[in-house]
């Protein structure tokens, strides 16, 4: 039955071949040549489209540890409320959306693409996916449960801030220390010192060791001096907010600031 | 009493809560439960404890895969909630039903959620007082023996005869109303092990590359590459001095090198100075060198990988496999994950996965990917590998840091030693590995102390002494019969003394099943309280791993006097160049500790100290 089948198709396709030859070879050459030049001219105009937007691309990643509130950031920009709260996250929460606070805004605005990646170390992974096309990066900060966490969370910053695709891009980084509602919250200058102060001893343990894992493919700052982030390639800014009230101009400036409207 | 359910997305969000119940949970038992359950592939549980100060609750959950949904019920733990289970999977029902992906609150839900919770709770109270009315009197086995045995049946009975079970307690009518769901509730109920859990992996639609290679070539070249260093340094040394070498080292047939790790010298006395000229040249530990990947092989063998799928693709029913590849499937079902779950589990026990951890990682898999749909483009199979990969990768990342240095540099800021105690069975190498940390630790200008508190075996303070005379660094003995817990608190102490930023611990080699010597290393570890347990296991293990790790931690816990015990903290996995692509004992050892591998120990030299390459293990796994 089946050779059967295929024979039937193959004799139908013969035909439909020889149909299609006679059909092009009635059209005069010129006019053929001129179709196919069309083609091509559109397939390449959509390619170097394609290309371009690649490169202004309007994805901001928001990263930082588990349980600095890169969730809750995530649907304040998004719906502008936290919702119910959040707990830890499993998977990356993705969207393409207009901020909340420029939805009432009138006139054409671009849309972000906001991608928030767990923190937990298991999930940390993920983030590699997502750097290769981040416009900007935000790297949460607890400014309330900051110190027990500051080495975990320097360690994870230099790993970002030592990535070959976000040194080769120069992608800006924002250091944003949230929760900054709180009482007991640190200023963003103590975090900004600590955190340099842990990275400039990370260098010294960092270099020494290189492992088949941990690849670190570029070095910190300047060898013979104490590390500071501005002497980083790509630019990093630091502000504050508190994602729990809805306090964030600061992160919607510095979106705006990398996707232009 | 239920204390809270929660329904929240995969990415965080929570969608509902139930505000009635609405008492505050102390402590976080969610974020927990998430961070230590379900992250961690450990999902063959059907139940979560969590302790905290004042609380303890027990934690069951259930998975929507196809919606990316997570239904947890909390509940204390001295009350047996029977209900829990039945409720979480009518929730799971109803609201799934209602559940959209742009929707953000669903406060309509909390009137259905009574409705069940009722039903549930109506639901447990009969079944109680059927078993306690069916227990004395007997006048109704045919129920009981339906409810308690059978869950299918009971629930298909209650579809025809509801009448009859209405009459017994009253809730006939809602049993009724929802005769379908009764057996599935039925069956749920009772068939507590199917455990409806399980962490999803975002699966990477990449199928080929998991059939990538690892070079078995790899590991005999980083062996070979040291040797070659050292073979030169040590003609030197003999150059300078050709007397003092009596005793000619054995040469292995495929790493031809002279191991240094013999040093049974007939004048020990008088050989110390050419043996420490030795020991600071013997190049660069392998822990410093980047892995250094044949590119061209590697590739290679992914070509040959590709063939293999090429092949395989037209082996099967040409037609039929590529439009089903192009339409991609309906829902996946279980039926269709089994036979790609066997064979992998298979592969990963050729690779020396102990079975138990085989078995429980297909079924992880299997729970995270049933009621996904395939996409197009691909297989059941390669599904299937994909998402063993992500788990796979996801369980051999180390969850906290393991560079060492930096930790001994915060405790050298802090002003004392840092501790590492080395434990584990018989004959696995610990003093070896001991003596190659050591080594390694040299070279990043760390002072190292030995403390040898193995006063168990003969020998093994003079096997200790002269790896420390061969690395020039101070031991600290007390001979044997000594209580090795005052004897590493002494060094400790004596460290601390003389500035030492390293203290290693070496300890008697034990049958995790020994309670005695098991006790006393636990009150080591408790009297001295390292900073780091390493517990030294051999690549050469298979179902053994997992008995070996979960014991010691079980005993560490169990015997320690302490309420909050140390358990492992690393691994160090010893004899890595003897087992070439069964290299399974790493993710066993890993899986069941959940402590991450710090150091491989993969040869005869001091130089012979690798980090474990998370992705060549997952390669070679599922080669």
């Amino acid at each position: 039955m089946d050779e059967l089948k295929m024979e039937k198709l193959k004799i139908q396709l013969q035909q439909l071949h020889y149909e299609a030859r006679e059909f092009v070879e009635k059209i005069p050459p010129m006019q053929l040549y001129g179709a196919i030049g069309v083609v091509i001219l559109t397939v390449l105009f959509f390619l170097i489209v394609r290309l371009f937007k690649r490169r202004s691309s309007n994805t901001v990643v928001l990263t930082g540890l588990s349980g600095s509130g890169k969730t809750v950031l995530f649907y304040q920009l998004r719906d502008g409320s936290s919702h119910q709260g959040t707990v830890t996250s499993m998977e990356p929460n993705e969207g393409t959306f207009v901020l909340h606070s420029e939805t009432t805004k009138k006139g054409k605005v671009k849309p972000v693409h906001i991608v928030d990646v767990p923190g937990h170390s298991r999930l940390r992974p993920k983030l590699d996916e997502f750097l290769p096309q981040a416009a900007g990066i935000v790297f949460v900060v607890d400014a309330v449960e900051f110190l027990p966490n500051v080495r975990a969370a320097s360690e994870y910053l230099y790993d970002i801030l030592t990535k070959a695709t976000v040194v080769k891009r120069k992608v800006p980084l924002l250091l944003l220390c949230n929760k900054v509602d709180k009482v007991t919250a640190h200023t963003k200058d103590f975090i900004r010192k600590l955190l340099e102060k842990e990275i400039d001893k990370l260098r010294t343990s960092r270099t020494a060791l290189s492992s088949a894992d941990i690849s670190n493919e570029y070095s910190l700052g300047v060898p013979g001096e104490a590390f500071a982030f501005h002497q980083c390639l790509n630019k990093i800014s630091i502000a504050e907010t508190s994602g729990s009230t809805g306090d964030i101009p600061q992160l919607e400036q510095f979106i705006r600031q990398h996707v232009k409207a | 009493m239920l204390e809270q359910l929660l329904i929240f997305t995969r990415g965080g969000l929570i969608l509902w809560t139930c505000k009635e119940l609405g008492n505050a949970l102390r402590g976080s038992p969610i974020d927990t439960l998430i961070r230590s359950c379900l992250l961690e592939e450990r999902s063959g549980a059907a139940s979560y404890n969590y302790d905290a100060p004042g609380a303890s609750y027990t934690l069951k959950w259930t998975f929507h895969n196809e919606l990316g949904l997570v239904f947890v019920a909390v509940y204390q733990r001295i009350l047996h909630l029977l209900y829990v289970d039945e409720l979480l999977s009518m929730v799971k029902q109803e609201f799934s039903e209602i559940y959209d992906p742009k929707r953000t609150s669903y406060d309509d839900f909390d009137d259905i959620f009574q409705q069940l919770k009722k039903e549930a709770e109506a639901r447990a109270e009969e079944m109680k007082k059927s078993k306690q009315v069916g227990k004395p009197v007997n006048n109704n086995p045919a129920r009981k023996q339906g409810n308690v045995q059978n869950g299918n049946m009971d629930g298909g009975n209650k579809k025809k005869s509801g009448g009859e079970s209405g009459n017994d307690s009253g809730d006939g009518d809602k049993f009724k109303g929802r005769p379908l769901e009764n057996g599935n509730l039925n069956n749920n109920h009772i068939g507590k092990g199917e455990a409806p859990t399980v962490v999803k992996n975002n699966g990477k639609e990449n199928g080929v590359s998991n059939t990538g290679a690892f070079d078995v070539n790899k590991l005999q070249k980083l062996r070979s590459k040291p040797g070659k260093k050292t073979e030169t340094v040590v003609n030197k040394v003999s150059k300078t001095e050709p007397k003092k070498i009596t005793k000619k080292n054995r040469v292995w047939d495929d790493s031809p090198k002279e191991a240094k790790l013999d040093f049974t010298d007939p004048v020990s006395e008088n050989g110390e100075q050419h043996i420490s000229v030795v020991a600071t040249d013997q190049g660069e530990s392998m822990m410093d060198k980047e892995e250094i990947v044949s590119s061209d092989s590697e590739s290679e063998e992914e070509d040959a990988a590709k063939d293999n799928k090429v092949d395989a693709k037209k082996k099967g029913g040409w037609f039929s496999s590529m439009f089903q590849s192009i339409a991609g499937k309906a829902n996946l079902e279980k039926s269709d994950l089994e036979p790609a779950l066997k064979a992998l589990k298979d592969r990963l026990m050729t690779k020396n996965v102990a079975e138990e951890i085989a078995e429980k990682l297909c079924e992880s898999v299997a729970a995270s990917l049933e009621g996904k749909k395939l996409a197009s483009f691909t297989r059941v199979s390669s599904t299937v590998q994909a998402a063993m990969e992500d788990a796979l990768i996801r369980i051999l990342t180390p969850r906290r840091s393991i560079d060492i240095l930096r930790d001994v540099h915060a405790a050298k800021e802090q002003g004392k030693p840092y501790v590492v105690v080395f434990v584990g069975v018989n004959g696995v190498g610990k003093s070896t590995n001991l003596a190659k940390v050591a080594y390694w630790l040299l070279q990043h200008n760390v002072s190292v102390m030995m403390a040898a508190c193995d006063t168990f075996r003969s020998g093994a303070v003079e096997q200790l002494r002269t790896h420390a005379r061969r690395l020039q660094i101070p031991i600290f003995e007390k001979g044997y019969e000594k209580d090795p817990a005052i004897v590493a608190k002494e060094a400790i102490q004596e460290a601390s003394r003389n500035g030492s930023d390293v203290v290693l611990v070496d300890t008697a080699g034990r049958m995790q099943d020994n309670e005695p010597l098991m006790r006393a290393l636990s009150k080591l570890i408790y009297v001295n309280s390292p900073d780091l347990v390493l517990f030294v296991g051999e690549a050469l293990v298979g179902n053994d791993a997992v008995d070996q790790l979960s014991k010691f931690n079980q005993k560490l816990g169990d015997l320690s006097p302490s309420p909050n015990p140390r358990l492992i903290d690393g691994i160090l996995l010893t004899k890595f160049d003897t087992i070439d692509d069964k290299v399974g004992a790493a993710l066993s050892m890993v899986y069941i500790s959940g402590a991450p591998v710090m150091f491989v120990g993969c040869g005869q030299s001091y130089t012979d100290l690798k980090k474990l390459n998370v992705k060549s293990i997952v390669k070679t796994l599922l080669k």
